[in-house]
């Protein structure tokens, strides 16, 4: 962990909602490569830390580095240019227009050639075929499974560095939430993607993950890689045992 | 809901004998008791059960038919009662009906030539579609409600007469001016809404038209207060005037003068400036920025994750929808002759919009056969006088039960994948997700 310097690092990070606190000093390192989970119960801040990343909203005090240079005063919009794409809670696809322009959507912003889209487009349909079949249909008629996979292909359509996950498994059955992971899990092998996924799924996040960070009420309570936190007593009591049945 | 819609005869008469005894309750003593004053200005009173109950009947067999009609037509998405190959035609109809339309636009000043008053409705009908194009922009892809539409209409009007009276500039110099200014007026409502969407957006944009309106109602010295601009020029065909003089096109091609010509070249000229907004905006919606503007419309956030600036992406819409009203407006000054504040309340907002809206949101061909709707269909319920209004407003109420996204509530995609679609069979299958 002390290697290079890492492609994103959380630095005493604070962020509020009004007069509402919900990030109090946050700190956070992904390394080029690695798949970081961030675990925690409802209202930790998880979602929170994933939208001031994108600084909605705006970081009040400490640093979001990406890759060295402070990034918590750009613009939202620009950082996506930054090669840092988000695959928002809730999938937010865009329910009438296609499969394919739901695609473009996310390579629109990036200055990419019509090459590097159409082996990017390859490439999300290799790891989703499902999306490849409904290319002509319309988002909002695709199953919850394939909004999620097409949210990421989405996302993945930036040719990111670094890909946010917000919730990919929600409201998923297992099955599918599975067919998410797998391709998180190949997108990280193959391609070498960093990946940071916010999940309420301790169980499937950590087993992913290289490394797990649990954030309980807007701080870090606990951090280590994802093998060590699943035999923690205490991640086990909160998130596993008790949300088995959930 | 399924096995209700279609449920058989049965249900109909259910249906239709429970909105008879609703009729029965409402129309009894509306209708069935008549009161009035005595030549004693003592209270007279007579039945009229006669009456009240072909009214019931009325509404009996009036709901059967809807039903019988709900079934048949039923909104998108439930099972259509027509048969396939029927289907299969109207789809097949439905592609040439674009390009049948517009072959018939481009011919209708050969076909009425001589009917002054078609030529003249056909006029104001594409004024309509050019604004509904225009407002279609605004409200239809990028999905901000705009009830104020007739602001940039009354700047387009405005730039153009007062430019045209008070320095002399031609027509084909004001045109582009006029919707420059019409657009930077769009930038200017953009700004301090750009935080708005939905009803907020709309109660804003409403004040901004009535703003527009009542600061030319109360300018008298620039703009003539409630008297309005006269003596507009006419527009020249490239400095060439269509009128009876010497120099006139008539005497220059050594054919006689008819005011005819005015009109037929008022009718290319509003034909062309409308075709102009339909192939920018088609053209727009294949780019970036069209795309954007959906995605807007869809989902605000995403957009923004996906690195959209949406600052920009409501601006632009907004400007370009207000530009092609200001072309619509400086064309409006150049037919009529003469502007007024009056021309620009309100009502035509709303009518622009129940255009947009009736059209179905975003769909080119349904905004056209709209306006041709709306406004067409405002003339031939002249006879019917003073039940116009009703009669109107229940075809209104009709269209949106059975077309509840608009005529035309197909959404053409913009992206097709460069290769051609060979999808292998192992691929197409049944989703099991």
């Amino acid at each position: 962990m002390t290697a290079a310097t890492p492609l994103l690092a959380i630095r005493g990070l604070r962020a509020a909602y009004g007069k509402i606190e919900a990030l109090k000093g946050v700190d956070v390192e992904i390394n080029a490569g690695e798949i970081v989970a961030l675990i925690g119960a409802n209202g930790a801040g998880k979602s929170t830390l994933m939208m001031t990343i994108f600084g909605k909203p705006r970081a009040r005090a400490g640093q979001i580095l990406f890759d060295g240079k402070d990034i918590s005063a750009v613009p939202t919009h620009q950082i996506a240019h930054l090669r840092i794409a988000q695959s928002p809670e809730g999938r937010r696809i865009f329910p009438r227009m296609s499969v394919a322009e739901n695609l473009q959507m996310g390579a629109d912003v990036t200055d990419s050639t019509e090459a590097e889209r159409e082996s990017t487009r390859e490439r999300v349909f290799a790891l989703f075929p499902r999306l490849k079949e409904r290319v002509m249909q319309r988002g909002g008629t695709l199953s919850g499974g394939e909004q999620q996979m097409l949210a990421i292909g989405r996302a993945l359509m930036s040719r990111p560095r670094l890909l946010l996950l917000d919730e990919p498994s929600l409201g998923l059955a297992p099955l599918i939430a599975r067919q998410i992971f797998d391709a998180i899990r190949a997108l990280n092998r193959q391609d070498g993607l960093t990946v940071l996924i916010v999940e309420q799924n301790a169980n499937h996040a950590l087993k992913l993950a290289h490394r797990g960070y649990v954030m309980v009420n807007g701080l870090i309570t606990l951090a280590g890689t994802g093998a060590e936190l699943l035999q923690r007593p205490e991640i086990r009591a909160a998130y596993l045992e008790g949300g088995r049945h959930a | 809901m399924q096995a209700s819609r279609t449920a058989g005869i049965p249900f109909i008469l259910k249906k239709a004998f429970l909105s008879a005894c609703v009729a029965l309750v409402l129309f009894s003593l509306m209708i069935g008791i008549r009161t009035e004053a005595g030549p004693d200005g003592q209270l007279t009173w007579w039945t009229r059960f006669g009456d009240l109950a072909s009214i019931v009947g009325l509404v009996f067999g009036g709901s059967i038919i809807i039903e019988l009609l709900r079934q048949w037509l039923g909104p998108i998405g439930a099972e259509k009662l027509v048969p396939a190959p029927v289907q299969r035609g109207l789809s097949l109809a439905g592609r040439f009906l674009g390009p049948a339309l517009l072959v018939f636009t481009l011919l209708v000043p050969v076909i009425f030539y001589n009917q002054r008053y078609i030529l003249d409705l056909a006029i104001l009908v594409l004024t309509y579609v050019m604004l509904g194009w225009g407002l279609n922009v605004v409200v239809g892809l990028a999905g901000l409600l705009d009830l104020g539409y007739v602001a940039f209409y009354a700047v387009g009007a405005y730039s153009y007469a007062l430019l045209a009276t008070n320095f002399g500039w031609s027509f084909w110099v004001c045109l582009p001016l006029a919707g420059m200014l019409a657009a930077i007026w769009g930038v200017m409502l953009g700004f301090p809404v750009l935080r708005l969407r939905g009803d907020y957006l709309a109660i804003v944009t409403l004040a901004f038209g009535e703003i527009i309106r009542l600061v030319i109602l109360n300018w008298q010295s620039l703009t003539g207060g409630p008297n309005g601009v006269s003596g507009i020029p006419r527009p020249t065909l490239f400095g060439i005037p269509l009128d009876n003089s010497d120099d006139g096109l008539a005497a220059k091609l050594g054919i006689d003068y008819s005011p005819t010509h005015r009109i037929v070249f008022l009718f290319y000229l509003i034909l062309a400036l409308a075709l102009l907004t339909n192939w920018v905006t088609i053209r727009l919606r294949r780019l970036p920025i069209g795309r954007a503007w959906e995605a807007l419309r869809e989902d605000e956030v995403a957009c923004r994750a996906l690195g959209i600036n949406t600052t920009t992406t409501k601006l632009t819409a907004f400007a370009t929808g207000a530009m092609f009203g200001g072309f619509a407006g400086a064309f409006f000054a150049t037919r009529q002759g003469f502007i007024s504040p009056e021309s620009f309340t309100f009502q035509e907002s709303a009518l622009v919009l129940a255009i947009v809206v009736l059209g179905g949101m975003g769909s080119q061909l349904g905004v056209a056969l709209a306006a041709l709707t709306m406004i067409g269909g405002f003339e031939l319920f002249r006879g019917l006088e003073t039940y116009r209004m009703l009669v109107f407003g229940m075809a209104m109420v009709l269209i949106m039960i059975w077309r509840p996204r608009g005529i035309i509530g197909h959404r053409a995609p913009t992206v097709y994948l460069t290769k051609a679609q060979a999808i292998s069979s192992d691929l197409v299958k049944e989703g099991h997700g």
